[in-house]
């Protein structure tokens, strides 16, 4: 598993060499994502990054409207684990390495790059679904 | 002779004596915050209850980020426009880089994440959530701003009470702290903002954070604009601890077991860089 993470790590400093691309973490927009559009990847868990301030779901698996890709690793983006928590029932463990799950998502505007902002997941094992919509917690008192 | 020499060693001593006496002048006694009493704390039930915990209304922020934008100078409402259409076109500014504080008012202003406030004697103290770093200590205890400005991301705040609603003023926010109105759409304060807020129950479980931002660098006048927030009572709305930088990482272990944060990467817009 280190050494997995550290060959991922690898390659991404390779990309963003090739790039020219910054390191740089903050509360961001999420304007690069195309929210007019909904795509559905199956496949399994490859990793959950529990962070501030944007947690991120990376699955192995196919997407419906990209069948030609074929099986490829994509990066969902979300809120924080806090608002995850609040407004999308999400645990820590909501999801695991290896589990199957189907993902509803916006794509990055950038087709070239698969990443997506998360709009849904469920989990195929359980069936358990968890959101990702922050403003659903407008209003007091909520439960 | 000799009663020449030692009184010229005594003028000699008594002149070194009065020089250092005026190079380091008096010091001045030590400000003490005094030890609250128990009606200190008895006069803390008196306040409102803003206990709880408070989230905020994003399609409020969203809405006024069109509706009451504030009032720009020239130079900077050409920037703004571009900003809009930067984020627009899916190439949103980052101005929150580098995991700094949103600051103050832009945390009050386009914050995505809740907050609690605490009332103790001679304080009232907001606590956020997401950035580790994000808190602000407003000082109900009479004293003034400081006589020498020392900047920070949340300035200096005394507040005092007119009814059940809290004023506060604030000044001392770094130059570089945003003027933001969406995560995408903001500039540089640039020096010598002053906020002034009026916050108070608009309901039972609805706070209002009435905003006057003076801003010379780069507004024309005073800017009004009100915040909503929604009180939250279920633990599960208990604020957590959130270190921004860990977005900067991933969770691994090293090849002696232990475990570390490796580095991923980011875009120029902050977000991960996807594989392609």
């Amino acid at each position: 598993m280190t050494k997995h993470l550290n060959s991922m790590a690898v390659l991404a400093f390779a990309g963003v060499a090739a790039l020219g691309i910054a390191s740089v973490s903050a509360h961001h927009s999420a304007t690069m994502f195309d929210h007019s559009t909904t795509m559905t990847i199956n496949g399994e868990v490859v990793e959950l990054r529990w962070v501030n301030p944007h947690v991120s779901l990376s699955i192995n698996g196919i997407v419906k409207e990209r069948a030609e890709d074929g099986r490829a690793v994509w990066v969902m983006e979300m809120t924080s684990p806090g608002n995850l928590v609040r407004a999308g029932g999400w645990r820590r463990d909501a999801v695991k390495p290896g589990d199957a799950v189907e993902v509803e998502f916006s794509p990055l505007r950038d087709s070239d790059r698969k990443g997506g902002a998360l709009k849904k997941v469920t989990v195929a094992a359980t069936g358990e679904v968890f959101t990702a919509n922050l403003r659903e917690q407008e209003r007091p008192g909520l439960e | 002779m000799r009663s020449q020499f030692l009184a010229m060693m005594f003028i000699v001593l008594a002149s070194a004596a009065t020089a250092d006496a005026q190079s380091t002048p008096k010091k001045p006694p030590a400000i003490i915050n005094p030890a609250p009493t128990a009606q200190d704390y008895a006069d803390l039930a008196k306040l409102p209850d803003w206990s709880g915990v408070w989230n905020p209304k994003i399609t409020d922020q969203d809405r006024q980020a069109r509706t009451n934008p504030p009032p720009w100078n020239e130079k900077v409402a050409k920037e703004a426009e571009k900003m809009w259409a930067d984020e627009k076109a899916g190439r949103p500014k980052l101005i929150f880089y580098g995991c700094f504080p949103e600051a103050h008012p832009s945390w009050m202003l386009v914050t995505h994440n809740a907050m609690e406030i605490l009332f103790t004697p001679g304080r009232v103290t907001m606590l956020g959530e997401s950035d580790g770093n994000r808190l602000r200590r407003i000082y109900t205890d009479g004293r003034a701003h400081p006589d020498t400005s020392d900047p920070t991301f949340h300035g200096h705040s005394i507040g005092h009470w007119e009814g059940d609603t809290l004023v506060v003023d604030t000044v001392d926010i770094l130059p570089q702290a945003p003027l933001a109105i969406s995560e995408a759409v903001g500039v540089p304060n640039d020096g010598d903002m002053h906020v002034i807020e009026r916050i108070h129950l608009a309901e039972k479980d609805i706070l209002h954070v009435d905003l006057e931002i003076t801003a010379p660098k780069i507004l024309t006048a005073p800017w009004k604009t009100t915040r909503i927030f929604f009180r939250q009572r279920a633990r599960k709305f208990d604020i957590v601890e959130g270190v921004c930088q860990t977005g900067d990482y991933r969770e691994a272990q090293d090849d002696n077991g232990h475990h570390i944060f490796v580095p991923v990467e980011k875009t120029e817009w902050g977000n991960l860089v996807a594989p392609k």
